[in-house]
């Protein structure tokens, strides 16, 4: 799969828990909606393992600097096609 | 702390350059209800919050108005890049290029810098609520107005998502309004700020 499909999968499935997070902060005991975020979490955490595998770190700690430094900066132009 | 995720919260790729509009949208990096207003205001909020919920909500929605701010930033990046001096002329982006060039600066769409005077840190749970819900429908009103003044679909498309995000936030804020009333004194929801006075709480 090419980088920003991914990226875009990881953002899809990311956006998802984090909605589902902001709306426990007002719901805590909305059992269903827990579980729902826990289970787009672990695609969170399964995408993200292949993301870096392929294309290098997503998070400043998460693996080698230099490969770090070399990836796109997220405000940067990339053509997706 | 906070780490950073070296991605956007929405993807934005714009491919036309347009310096007119990114002087538009700048007023949502620097301007009164922009991200940056959005995002010290709540994550400044917090520290006299007195309700671990709501201590919550202003952390997390803090946050995501960092990665706001980061989109923001990102489109005016996008629509200044490789300008000549007579598109920077012709576009009126003059008047910003001759003291940042096309570097991002957080102003206002009319040029005033940011301040913190554009936000409120009031110690007092139902003002800063109120003030919060009453940002985010600013907000919303300032993405209609950019909607109204723009006809790209690589810049509606991510104005689009931020101004949906207002729109949640406010939901989420009226939800923590009702979470800190439903622990105050029914009668008189003023009698005490439980952010201050001891005991405060139902009578």
């Amino acid at each position: 799969m090419n980088r920003c499909k991914l990226l875009r999968e990881i953002s899809e499935v990311q956006f998802a828990a984090w909605e589902l997070h902001l709306y426990l902060d007002t719901h805590p005991s909305d059992l269903r909606a827990a579980a729902l975020m826990n289970e787009y979490e672990r695609k969170y955490d399964m995408l993200v393992r292949k993301y870096e595998e392929q294309f290098g770190p997503l998070t400043a700690g998460s693996g080698d600097s230099a490969e770090w430094l070399a990836s796109p900066w997220p405000w940067e132009v990339v053509r997706c096609d | 702390m906070f780490t950073y995720e070296k991605k956007l919260q929405y993807p934005i790729n714009i491919k036309n350059p347009d310096p007119r509009a990114a002087q538009i949208i700048i007023s949502q990096y620097g301007g009164p209800d922009g991200e940056m207003s959005a995002a010290l205001r709540y994550l400044s909020q917090r520290y006299s919050m007195p309700y671990s919920a709501l201590k919550g909500l202003l952390t997390d929605i803090g946050v995501e108005e960092l990665g706001h701010f980061e989109m923001i930033g990102t489109m005016v990046y996008q629509l200044t890049r490789n300008l000549t001096p007579e598109q920077i002329k012709a576009s009126g982006f003059d008047t910003y290029f001759v003291d940042h060039t096309a570097g991002v600066y957080p102003v206002a769409a009319s040029g005033t810098p940011w301040t913190a005077a554009y936000i409120q840190s009031k110690g007092d749970v139902i003002t800063d609520l109120h003030e919060n819900l009453a940002a985010e429908q600013k907000a919303r009103t300032t993405y209609d107005n950019i909607l109204r003044l723009v006809d790209d679909p690589d810049i509606i498309d991510p104005i689009r998502f931020l101004r949906q995000r207002e729109i949640v936030h406010y939901q989420r804020f009226g939800e923590a309004l009702r979470i800190a009333t439903d622990k105050l004194n029914s009668k008189n929801f003023y009698a005490c700020n439980p952010s201050f006075d001891k005991n405060c709480g139902k009578k």
